[in-house]
């Protein structure tokens, strides 16, 4: 303590008060985005994921170059080789096709599948989810009644049906897929509106005056985005999935034309002679699906409103 | 929450109470090493129905041999030998009508075997009522194809039961394979009663049939199993060694293979995945097969380049088939033309052993031709055809290999249709194709089972492939009476078809298996059932 | 309640009717005929049988006669397996399925509510992260993959269960197993997902603030409210794994009803294919039913909505 220094009464002086002062933001503000790239980027399995995905498609575009095969050619000269086989790095299949480049390109054809048919989901799901569960009453039940019916029909047969009509394409496969494919996220959004709207905060919006348009789109939605990333990070690897069983049951993609699905489906039957014909389209799905998993459950911490700290 | 819990342990009992309940449903695990005089056999589908009358499948047909008997059955080597008939019949004079003399034999229920029981299991087939889709397979008798109709009486039919033990038949005409045709699954005998008493449920499980063959169905788990016992009342039982056989129904070709790997079943279907590894060991044989796979090619679309005769040669010799079965399908051998190997010519010799052809793949004849033919219709690139197969793994990996063949060989382009069974049919039908993969597999003993399908306006002929000297030739064969010049013709229409490539052939298919080599005298039918047990026995010692 | 019960049964009808019309005409849609022996049968004797078994009457008719059977409970003999009754098979094969189905159920649920929590409860350290590992193996690889990897180790190989067919509760596991693990994902996601966001509710904090215990916390007011997603999902779930087997139906040789959805439409077997469509859609019916009543049993204020209409 330093006693030498004498007090003087010019620091006795009131402070000055001004009541706009507390109100300043002396930070930059900090936009909900930003909020949620920050939080995104401290979560290590997200980014894994993130990575991953990123790492997938561009190999599934730039895969099929990487070597001087394409995916129709037959060779019987070079049948089954094992992987790493010069140039043929998963080895080859029993027509002599290269695996890589049906490897990658599978991927690729998987990946728009279930994007696409992912996309659709979300779109219908969400909007007639989030209509339906707000307005509630009649409209919900009128809405519900439409979706029970939808929801009690087996898809296999609507699909099945698809694929007899227009041939097994990307497009038809994936818009086969959304057909009964946003039902679940409608139910989903539903069950999460009926759960918000009663809740206070939305009371208060709608007292202030906040139109409807406003309370969904500004209050509810962002509140369900958990859930709807959770559904949608299942969509895509059941999309992937489905169109895998499509393969199993004889109804996907007509050859020479390759998806992950009929590679597993092709390599699942030389699972006892020639493994690698499996493991690695086996490996390239897994990690697709670890990936989306790793990256939903980070996007879910990081778009949630109520995380923001 | 007290009201929840209560929901939650109701649910928890109903759950277990269900889970118990279902228990009861598991089958028992009657199957095992074949031991004594009991095998255990795999099944690829379960059989629709046991009526000898409606059946249409191998299952069925197989099932019905070895538990039904016919006035001929297939013996060891696969040629009619004498059944529920006591000796051959006699002839009449313009060789149209033949008469049975029956064997004294029994019903599993110990009523004797009538020729009643022959004359009304026929004649049911062929009413129209019974709806039988097989009843066609009938027509070579007098009157058949007429009141299958409905447009004739059932007593004008030429099938007769003259007493108790003698059945007449008329023909509508002489035929070599008469025989051949009598040991086909809808000319078993019924019993008038038990079909009667049973209506409908007639045949869908074991206690609503009688059987008067070597085994009784003893136990039928539908979708899962069945099983054979010995039939004591059979007339010859004392050949008869097996006392059960014991039949799994898988239908996924790696369950097959896993169930005999682990040594539940004693034999097995080998899907062309594990030909390789399994196709040195003494357990593996080729399980023989009247199938032949071709390429049908479309005549009635305007601009189809397929009228051309060289451009359908080119498809025909264009494609390298041995590779083909060698490195990829691995379950039959090039056909040389569109008969079976398994058809009889005449009484020494196979039809394909007295062919006048023999097609041999040549790519750089098929280019030749291909660029002739377009020369002619006047196009300087052939346009993308569209080829339509099924959807079965073999259907798929053969469309993708013809694919490729035509584009390296022939410079044509081909996009892949692979389809399920119906659609196919029905793009068929339709003519809505440029290729068709199909197959046929012979319903009796002879040549014409296969050559008249592509007669002109035939509705098998889907490619409308028409041909006046090759329609004619056929037509002589059908009303001939005199076999040696009958065949001739036979030969000579099969040389034309191939010769103007009405159709492509492809290959003549068998079935890869593997059998417990303990099993001896199980023995295997191109035609009709795919196995007769009669004379199956287990030997010992091994 | 039991006027809403009534009220809904009706609605129930209703839908189950759209449902076999719909059904109805869109399997007439099919390429060609029911019969076994399409291929080769002449022609007019085609016409003919197709006459008898009425398939040629304009479909007006056709659909009169096939709602009058509907209606007495008929549901008519299957083609492909002529003379069987559909209704028998059903009786015959559901109890097969029901058991592997309902077996993966009670085991994925169970696995997958822990496995959620754990995440939940130690949300972003190496259980959360090992918890979605565990739960995204399970769907990592499709099943046809999973039943043949298990067949080929478990059954051959180690020979510690049977490689297939049903003929001991031994013969149960290997299928129920490779149906629980898709459950297991999915009832811990949306476990987890539920559980992180009412662990940060207000009235959370209020419990804790009151000094529960932090079991009573997280069981009672925490799981409770987490449930009710995992319910939505969990009924329609179990209905789809008990008919949707036909994978590990097939690769296990099970006699069980997951196969007639695919082949019946392959075959054209009309009253199989209405037959198996209106079993399937009073399962998820009823399913949807009852989870509507356990809503209201869980959560209290979806009775107040409800009630209110």
């Amino acid at each position: 303590m330093n006693t030498s220094e004498k007090l003087s009464p010019d620091l006795f002086k009131p402070a000055q008060l001004d009541s706009s002062e507390g109100e300043q933001i002396r930070k930059e503000s900090v936009s909900y985005w930003q909020d949620v790239i920050r939080r995104f980027r401290t979560n290590i399995g997200a980014i894994v994921g993130l990575s991953i995905i990123i790492l997938f498609i561009v190999m599934s575009f730039v895969g099929p170059y990487m070597n001087s095969y394409d995916i129709s050619t037959q060779n019987y000269d070079i049948q089954n080789l094992e992987s790493f086989s010069g140039d043929h790095y998963f080895g080859t299949d029993k027509f002599g096709r290269d695996l890589w480049t049906r490897a990658w390109y599978g991927a690729k054809i998987s990946l728009l599948i279930a994007f696409l048919a992912a996309f659709l989901d979300v779109t219908i799901g969400v909007t007639y989810g989030g209509v339906s569960g707000y307005y509630g009453g009649r409209v919900d039940n009128i809405m519900q009644r439409f979706l029970e019916i939808l929801y009690s029909i087996p898809n296999l047969i609507i699909i099945i049906l698809m694929l007899l009509v227009f041939e097994p394409g990307i497009i038809p496969i994936a818009l086969a897929l959304s057909i009964t494919g946003w039902v679940p996220m409608a139910r989903i959004v539903r069950a999460q509106m009926m759960k918000l709207k009663s809740q206070e905060y939305v009371l208060a919006a709608r007292t202030l005056g906040a139109s409807t348009y406003r309370i969904m789109t500004k209050h509810l939605i962002p509140n369900v985005m958990g859930p709807i990333i959770v559904a949608v990070t299942f969509a895509i690897p059941s999309a992937i999935f489905f169109e895998a069983f499509l393969s199993f049951i004889g109804l996907g993609l007509r050859p020479p034309g390759a998806s992950l699905g009929v590679l597993l489906n092709d390599g699942n039957k030389l699972l006892q002679i020639y493994p690698y014909q499996l493991f690695w389209p086996a490996l390239i799905i897994s990690l697709i699906m670890l990936s989306f998993n790793l990256l939903g459950d980070g996007l879910r911490d990081a778009l949630d409103p109520k995380m923001r700290k | 929450m007290r009201n929840w819990r209560k929901l939650t342990s109701t649910f928890a009992i109903l759950l277990v109470a269900s889970l118990v309940l279902s228990a009861c449903s598991f089958g028992g695990g009657d199957s095992g090493d074949a031991k004594g005089n009991v095998i255990n056999l795999i099944e690829t589908a379960e059989p629709p129905n046991l009526d000898s009358a409606r059946s249409t499948d191998s299952a069925s047909f197989t099932i019905l041999n070895n538990v039904n008997e016919g006035l001929y059955r297939l013996d060891q080597d696969s040629k009619p030998t004498l059944g529920m008939a006591a000796e051959e019949p006699t002839k009449s004079d313009d060789n149209k009508t033949y008469t049975f003399k029956l064997r004294d034999a029994n019903w599993s229920d110990g009523k004797p075997v009538t020729a009643k029981d022959f004359e009304y299991a026929w004649k049911r087939a062929m009413n129209p009522d019974t709806a039988s889709e097989y009843a066609f397979i009938m027509n070579a008798i007098d009157k058949a194809e007429e009141y299958n109709a409905g447009k004739a009486k059932a007593k004008e039919v030429g099938v007769n039961a003259i007493d108790d033990k003698t059945l007449e038949i008329r023909l509508k005409q002489d035929v070599p394979y008469l025989k051949d045709l009598l040991t086909f699954g809808t000319f078993l005998p019924q019993r008038q009663d038990i079909v009667e008493k049973h209506g409908e449920k007639y045949a869908l499980d074991p206690d609503k049939m009688v059987f008067n063959g070597p085994f009784v169905l003893s136990e039928w788990k539908h979708e899962s199993s069945f099983t054979y016992k010995k039939n004591d009342q059979y007339w010859e039982k004392d050949v008869v060694k097996l006392d059960t056989v014991n039949v799994t129904i898988s239908k996924d070709a790696t369950t097959s293979m896993n169930l005999y790997n682990t040594g539940k079943v004693d034999y097995t279907g080998v899907g062309s995945e594990f030909i390789d590894s399994n196709k040195d060991k003494p357990e593996y044989f080729l399980q023989p097969e009247s199938t032949v796979f071709y390429t049908e090619m479309n005549q009635i679309k305007e601009d189809s380049i397929f009228k051309n005769a060289k451009i359908r040669k080119a498809v025909m010799i264009g494609i390298d088939r041995q590779t083909e079965m060698d490195k990829i399908l691995k379950n039959g051998v090039p056909a040389a033309g569109f008969v079976s190997p398994a058809i009889r010519g005449n009484d020494d010799k196979k039809f394909r052993e007295l062919a006048k052809v023999n097609i041999e793949y040549n790519p750089q004849e098929a280019k030749k031709l291909f660029d002739e033919g377009l020369k002619e219709l006047g196009l300087d690139k052939a346009p993308t055809v569209e080829i339509v197969g099924d959807d079965t793994s073999g259907a798929k990996d053969d469309l993708t290999f013809v694919k490729e063949q035509l584009k390296q060989n022939l410079g044509l382009e081909v996009k892949i249709t692979s389809v399920p069974f119906k659609e196919r049919l029905e793009r068929g039908k339709k003519g809505n194709f440029d290729l068709l993969l199909g197959g046929w597999a012979a319903d009796y003993n002879d040549a014409m089972s296969y050559l008249e399908i592509f007669t002109t306006g035939y509705s098998y002929n889907r490619g409308k492939w028409s041909n006046k000297q090759y329609d004619e030739l056929v037509k002589k064969a059908q009303a001939n009476e005199n076999f040696d010049e009958r065949l001739e013709q036979l030969l000579e229409a099969e040389k034309i078809m191939i010769e103007d490539a009405g159709i492509a052939p492809g290959y003549f298919r068998s079935s890869p298996s593997l059998i417990n080599q303990k099993i001896k005298d199980m023995h295997w039918h191109a035609i009709g059932p795919d196995y007769s047990l009669k004379w199956t026995y287990v030997e010992e010692g091994k | 309640m039991l006027k809403y019960t009534l009220k809904r049964l009706s609605y129930m009808v209703v839908t189950l009717w759209i449902i076999a019309t719909v059904t109805f005409f869109l399997m007439h849609l099919l390429p060609g005929t029911p019969l076994k022996n399409e291929e080769k049968l002449p022609e007019h004797i085609k016409e003919q049988i197709m006459e008898k078994y009425g398939l040629n009457d304009p479909l007006p008719v056709q659909y009169l006669n096939f709602m009058g059977g509907l209606v007495q409970g008929d549901l008519g003999a299957s083609y492909t397996q002529d003379g069987r009754e559909v209704s028998g098979m059903i009786a015959e094969g559901f109890p097969v399925s029901a058991f592997i189905g309902g077996q993966a159920v009670v085991f994925g649920s169970i696995v997958g509510l822990l496995l959620g929590l754990i995440a939940a409860l130690k949300r972003g350290t190496w259980m959360d992260n090992l918890s979605t590992m565990i739960a995204v193996f399970g769907i990592s690889i499709p099943n046809f993959v999973l039943g043949a990897l298990l067949a080929y180790f478990v059954g051959v190989k180690w020979g510690i269960l049977p490689v297939a067919l049903w003929e001991s509760y031994a013969s149960s596991i290997m299928p129920s197993f490779a149906l629980a693990l898709v459950v297991v994902a999915i009832i811990s996601r949306y476990i987890r997902t539920e559980m992180v966001e009412v662990l940060d509710a207000e009235y959370m904090k209020t419990a804790k603030a009151k000094g529960l215990p932090r079991r009573t916390v997280v069981f009672r007011h925490a799981l409770r409210n987490a449930l009710i997603p995992a319910i939505t999902i969990l009924g329609p779930l179990t209905v789809n794994i008990i008919t949707g087997s036909l994978v590990i139906e097939q690769i296990f040789a099970l006699p069980g009803i997951g196969e007639y959805f695919v082949k019946s439409i392959v075959n054209n077997d009309y009253t199989m294919i209405t037959g198996i469509t209106i079993f399937y859609s009073i399962l998820i019916v009823s399913v949807i039913f009852i989870v509507d009543i356990l809503y209201g049993i869980i959560d209290p204020r979806i009775r107040l909505s409800g009630a209110k209409e």
